[in-house]
C-alpha cells in the first residue's frame, strides 16, 4: 500500500471513488422498487420498538427511563436512537458487501486490474452508502415528526454532526473489515449480521448503559456507536451523558484510528490470501 | 404418483445435502432469531425497571414480557428461515443455471415446489427445537411436556398457510431474482402488523391489519396454550380462523406462481441477471 | 531499466499451485478425500517483445489463465518474478496495471444493469482518466467496434459478441502498450471472431504497436494471428517459436487425414498415425514421406470401415501439438 501520495495521484483516487458513487447510484436506481424498500424499510424496522415500548408503559413517559437517563419519553428515546443506527447497517451491508456484490457481478476481477489500490472502492463505496443514508435520515426525521411528533432542538446539529463524522471514521474500518470477510466467507452475510446483532445489543440504543450487566457495559465502551449515539441524544433531546464532551470526541478518534487500522490490515491480509488461493472470481 | 413421491424425496434429499455444505448457516439460524430479542428485554427494562408490566397485562394477557418475546421469536423464525430458505434456494438454482433444467423438465411443478417446502420445514423444525432448548436453559422458559402436543397442530397449521406463501414467493423469485430483499420486507410488514414483538391491541390500524395474517391467530393460540394456560376449548376460533387463511393462502399462492411461470417462460428471463 | 525497450513482459519461473480442499462428509465432519494440489502453472519462463503478438496455445485447462491472472496481478504466484514493461508486479502492482489491459472470459465480467457506455466511463474513472478524456476515448472505440448506435442500451440487451467488443474496449480504455487477451474469440460466431481477429492484428498489434499476449485453443487463431506461439500443456510450455519454425519441428511430413465410419487399423501405415473419433466418425491422421505411396494400402486396410472422405495436407499446429507432449489439443473440454 502506497503511503507517499502524490496530487496527481490523489486526484486519480478522488475520481475513482467518485466514480464508483456515480455508479452505484445508477446501479440502485435501475431497481426503482428496491430503491423505495430501502427508503421505507429502517422506518418499519423502528416501529416494533416503539411499539413495544408503549405497550409496555401503556404510553410514552417512563419514569424508570427519566431517572436513568434524564429523558422520560420513551419513544423519541428510542427513535433517536434507532435512526441514527442506521449509520451502522450501512457500514455493514452497504460498504462491507460492495465487494462481495461485485463478485456476484462478475466485475471484481476488472475492478482489481484497474491501477487502483483496493481501499479505493471500499472508500467509494462508503462515500456512496453515507451520501445515501444521509438523505434516509432526513426522510425519516421528517416521517417520526409527523407520525410521533418528535421534536429536536436544532441548536444542537453542529455537535452531533461532528459525532455522526467521528463515528463514521470507525465505521469505515468495520466496513473495511467486513469486505474483508464477506471475500473469503460463503456465508459472509452471516459474519455481518452476527457483528451486527452484536453490536446492537452493546450499544445504548433503546435503553442506557445502566441496565446491562457489568462485562457487556464494559464491552460497550469500546463501541464508536455507544459515545455517538449517546452524544447525538445529548444534543437533540437532552440525554444526561455518562462521559465527558471531549472525552467522548477523544475516544471516539482513537477508537476509529483502532478501527481503521485493524480493518486496513485484515484487508490486506485477505487480498492475499485470495489471490494466493484464486478465489476472486468465485462466487 | 410414485413418480411424484420418488421426485420429492430426491429434492429433500438434494436440499438438505446442500444445507449441510453450509453449517454456520445452520448454527445461525439455530441461534440468532433468539439473541434478537435481547435488546427488547434489556428496553423493557429500562423502561419499567423490572421484567413485569401491568399495562403489558392489560393488551397480551400476561404481564411477563419475556416469555412473550421469545415465543414470538420462536414462532416466527419458523416462518421467516423457511421463507429466506425457499427464497435462497430458487435464486441459488437460477444462478447455477439449473433452474432451466427443472422447469424445463417434465415433472409436475407441484411436486418440486412440496420437495422444497417440506426440506424447509425440516431443517426451521430443527432449528426451532434448538431455540426451545436455548430459551428454557438459557432465558428460564417453561414448557410443559402436555402442551408440546397442541402447539405442535398449532404449528401444523402454520406451516400449511406458509406453504402457500412459499409457493407464491417461489413464483416471484422466477421474476425478480433478488428474493432476499423481498422477504426482508414481508419480514418487517409481518413484525409490524402480527403480534409478535408486541400485543398489536395497541393501535387500531396495526390490530385490523393483523386479522388477515395467519401468524397472528398462529401467535394467539401459541400464546393461549404456552403461556396463559387456556383451555383448548377458548383457542378453538383462532384454529378455524387459521385453518381458513390457510385455504386461502394455498390457493393464492399456487396461482400466483402458475402464472409466474409462465410469464417467465413467454418473456424468456429465467436464466438471466 | 534497461529491458524496457526489449521486453515489455518478462516473467521468470512462475510456479502457481492451487489447494483443492479434501471433502467433508457433511461438510463438518472429517475428511473424505485427501487435499489435492493441483499444479496450474508449474514454472514457467516467458519473454514477449514490445510490439511482439504473442500467443498462448493450449488445450482446455493447460494453465493459459492462470499464467494470464499471474501476469496482471490477479493471482499471486507461489513462486517466480514478473515486470510488465520494467514493473515488477509485487514491488510496484499500480505502475504494471497502468501499462496494462486484460480481458478474462466469462460472460459477466460488465455491469448488466448499465449501458455500454456507463460501464466503459466507470472504468476510464479507475484508470485515472478525467470526464473529457474519458468520452473521447469512448467516442473513439465506440466507432471502431461499430457499437454507437447501441451504447445507451444496457449490456443485457447486448449478444455475446457485442458484450466481447464491450470487454475489449474496456481494456483499451487507457491506451496502454500492452494486452493481455484471454480467450478473446471464445464462443463468438465466425463473423465476430473475424471482426476481433482482424482487429487485434491490424489495429492493434501492426497499427498501433502494442504489445499482445493472447491465448486460444483454436490453433488456426494463433497459425494466423501470433508472431511467436508458446505451446502450452499442464502447466509448462513446451516450445516456443514462429508458427513456421513450430511446424518446421516435426518430421516434414505430408499428412493423409482419413475419415472413417467405425473403426480402421492402419497401425504400421506411414510414419505415424493419429486417431480421433466422435459420434462412430473417426479421423485418422497418417503421416508419411510421401502420401501417393500408401494410399492403396489404406484403402486396403480399411475394409471394416466405410471411408468418407481423404484430405492431403501439411503437418498443422495441432500434429505439433501432438507431437510435442502426446495429447490431443482439442480433445473432450475438461468442462470449466
Ligand atoms: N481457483 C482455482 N482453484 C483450484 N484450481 C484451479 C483454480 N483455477 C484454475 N484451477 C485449475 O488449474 C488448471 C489450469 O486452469 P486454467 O488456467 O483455467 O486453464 P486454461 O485457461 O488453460 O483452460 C485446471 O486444472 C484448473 O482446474
Ligand atoms: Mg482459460
Amino acid at each position: 500500500m502506497d503511503l507517499l501520495l502524490s496530487t496527481d495521484r490523489i486526484v486519480r483516487y478522488l475520481r475513482a471513488m467518485n466514480a464508483e458513487n456515480m455508479k452505484e447510484w445508477k446501479i440502485e436506481l435501475t431497481y426503482r422498487v428496491d430503491f423505495v424498500r430501502g427508503m421505507l424499510e429502517p422506518l418499519i424496522f423502528v416501529f416494533p420498538y416503539v411499539l413495544f415500548a408503549m405497550a409496555l408503559v401503556g404510553g410514552r413517559t417512563s419514569s424508570v427511563l427519566e431517572g436513568l437517563t434524564g429523558v422520560s419519553d420513551g419513544v423519541t428515546y428510542t427513535i433517536i436512537g434507532y435512526i441514527f443506527m442506521g449509520f451502522l447497517n450501512t457500514a455493514v451491508w452497504g460498504m462491507g458487501f460492495a465487494l462481495r456484490k461485485e463478485q456476484w457481478y462478475g466485475t471484481l476481477e476488472s475492478i482489481f486490474v484497474a491501477p487502483v489500490p483496493r481501499w479505493v472502492y471500499v472508500l467509494g463505496m462508503a462515500l456512496h452508502s453515507t451520501v445515501h443514508q444521509g438523505i434516509i435520515l432526513f426522510f425519516q426525521i421528517a416521517v417520526v415528526y409527523v407520525l410521533f411528533g418528535v421534536i429536536l432542538h436544532v441548536q444542537g446539529v453542529l455537535p452531533v454532526l461532528v459525532f455522526i463524522g467521528l463515528m463514521l471514521f470507525s465505521l469505515v474500518g468495520l466496513g473495511l473489515m467486513v469486505s474483508g470477510l464477506a471475500l473469503i466467507f460463503k456465508e459472509g452475510w452471516i459474519v455481518s449480521e452476527v457483528l451486527y446483532s452484536l453490536i446492537t445489543i452493546v450499544t445504548p440504543i433503546a435503553y442506557p448503559l445502566a441496565v446491562l450487566p457489568p462485562l457487556l457495559q464494559k464491552i460497550s465502551l469500546t463501541m464508536p456507536t455507544t459515545y455517538a449515539i449517546t452524544g447525538i441524544r445529548h444534543f437533540l433531546i437532552d440525554e444526561t451523558m455518562g462521559v465527558g464532551l471531549w472525552d467522548s470526541y477523544s475516544r471516539l478518534i482513537l477508537i476509529g484510528v483502532c478501527w481503521i487500522v485493524s480493518g486496513l490490515l485484515m484487508f490486506q491480509v485477505v487480498d492475499k490470501k485470495v489471490r494466493r488461493e484464486g478465489t476472486l472470481a468465485e462466487y | 404418483m410414485g413418480n411424484d413421491l420418488f421426485l420429492i424425496k430426491e429434492e429433500i434429499k438434494k436440499n438438505i445435502k446442500i444445507l449441510l455444505c453450509y453449517p454456520v448457516e445452520i448454527m445461525f439460524w439455530a441461534i440468532f432469531p433468539v439473541l434478537w430479542v435481547i435488546p427488547f428485554i434489556f428496553q423493557g427494562q429500562a423502561l419499567v425497571g423490572g421484567v413485569t408490566s401491568a399495562q403489558f397485562k392489560e393488551l397480551a394477557g400476561t404481564e411477563q414480557f419475556v416469555p412473550f418475546i421469545l415465543t414470538g421469536a420462536i414462532i416466527s423464525t419458523y416462518l421467516f428461515s423457511s421463507l429466506y430458505g425457499m427464497g435462497g434456494n430458487i435464486r441459488m438454482e437460477s444462478y447455477w443455471g439449473t433452474l432451466e433444467y427443472i422447469l424445463g423438465s417434465p415433472a409436475r411443478k407441484i411436486s418440486i415446489l412440496m420437495g422444497k417446502a417440506l426440506s424447509e420445514s425440516i431443517s426451521s423444525t430443527f432449528f426451532v427445537t434448538t431455540q426451545v432448548i436455548i430459551c428454557v436453559f438459557g432465558f428460564g422458559l417453561t414448557l410443559t411436556m402436555g402442551k408440546i402436543l397442541p402447539i405442535l397442530l398449532v404449528m401444523l397449521l402454520l406451516v400449511v398457510g406458509l406453504y402457500g406463501m412459499a409457493i407464491a414467493l417461489a413464483g416471484v423469485t422466477l421474476q425478480i431474482k433478488e428474493s432476499r430483499s423481498l422477504v426482508h420486507t414481508i419480514e418487517y410488514l409481518f413484525y409490524l402488523f402480527s403480534p409478535i414483538r408486541y400485543p398489536v391491541g395497541i393501535n387500531p390500524v396495526i390490530a385490523t391489519v393483523s386479522l388477515v395474517i395467519p401468524l397472528t391467530y398462529a401467535l394467539l393460540a401459541i400464546r393461549g396454550i404456552w403461556l396463559l394456560n387456556q383451555p383448548m376449548s377458548s383457542l378453538w376460533k383462532y384454529v378455524g380462523l387459521l385453518a381458513l387463511l390457510d385455504v386461502i393462502f394455498v390457493t393464492v399462492g399456487y396461482l400466483i406462481f402458475h402464472h409466474m411461470e409462465k410469464k417467465v417462460r413467454r418473456s424468456g428471463s429465467v436464466a438471466q441477471y | 531499466m534497461g529491458l524496457k525497450s526489449e521486453r515489455a513482459i518478462l516473467a521468470q519461473d512462475i510456479v502457481k499451485t492451487f489447494k483443492k480442499k479434501g471433502r467433508r462428509k457433511y461438510g463438518i465432519g472429517p475428511k473424505i478425500t485427501r487435499d489435492e494440489y493441483i499444479h496450474a502453472v508449474n514454472g514457467v519462463d516467458l519473454a514477449v517483445h514490445e510490439g511482439e503478438l504473442f500467443g498462448l496455445l493450449g488445450p482446455n485447462g493447460a494453465g493459459k489463465t492462470t499464467l494470464v491472472k499471474c501476469l496482471s496481478t490477479l493471482l499471486l504466484p507461489n513462486s517466480g518474478n514478473v515486470s510488465i514493461n520494467g514493473h515488477d508486479i509485487v514491488e510496484d502492482p499500480i505502475a504494471a496495471r497502468e501499462c496494462l489491459g486484460i480481458t478474462t472470459g466469462g460472460e459477466r465480467t460488465l455491469y448488466w444493469k448499465l449501458s455500454g457506455r456507463d460501464n466503459l466511463k466507470y472504468f476510464a474513472a479507475l484508470y485515472g482518466l478525467s470526464s473529457e478524456e474519458a468520452d473521447k476515448r469512448i467516442d473513439y472505440l465506440m466507432k471502431i467496434m461499430g457499437l454507437e448506435e447501441r451504447q445507451h442500451e444496457r449490456i443485457e440487451k447486448y449478444s455475446t459478441g457485442m458484450r466481447q467488443k464491450v470487454s475489449i474496449s474496456r481494456a483499451l480504455i487507457h491506451d496502454p502498450p500492452v494486452l493481455l487477451l484471454d480467450e478473446p474469440t471464445l464462443g463468438l460466431d465466425p463473423s465476430f471472431s473475424r471482426f476481433i481477429r482482424s482487429f487485434i492484428k491490424k489495429d492493434l498489434n501492426q497499427k498501433q504497436g502494442k504489445t499482445i499476449v493472447l491465448t486460444t485453443h483454436y490453433m488456426d487463431e494463433a497459425d494466423q494471428l501470433c508472431d511467436r506461439i508458446a505451446i502450452m500443456n499442464e502447466g509448462k510450455i513446451v516450445a516456443v517459436d514462429t508458427p513456421e519454425a513450430l511446424k518446421r519441428k516435426i518430421p516434414q511430413d505430408e499428412v493423409l487425414e482419413v475419415k472413417c465410419l467405425g473403426h480402421a487399423d492402419f497401425s504400421g501405415i506411414g510414419q505415424r498415425v493419429y486417431a480421433d473419433s466422435a459420434e462412430g466418425v473417426t479421423i485418422y491422421r497418417i503421416h508419411a514421406e510421401n502420401v501417393e505411396d500408401i494410399m492403396s494400402e489404406v484403402i486396403q486396410a480399411s475394409h471394416s470401415a466405410r471411408i468418407l472422405s481423404m484430405n492431403v495436407s501439411k503437418p498443422t499446429l495441432e500434429d505439433v501439438f501432438i507431437h510435442l507432449t502426446g495429447a490431443r489439443l482439442t480433445g473432450e473440454d475438461d468442462g470449466q
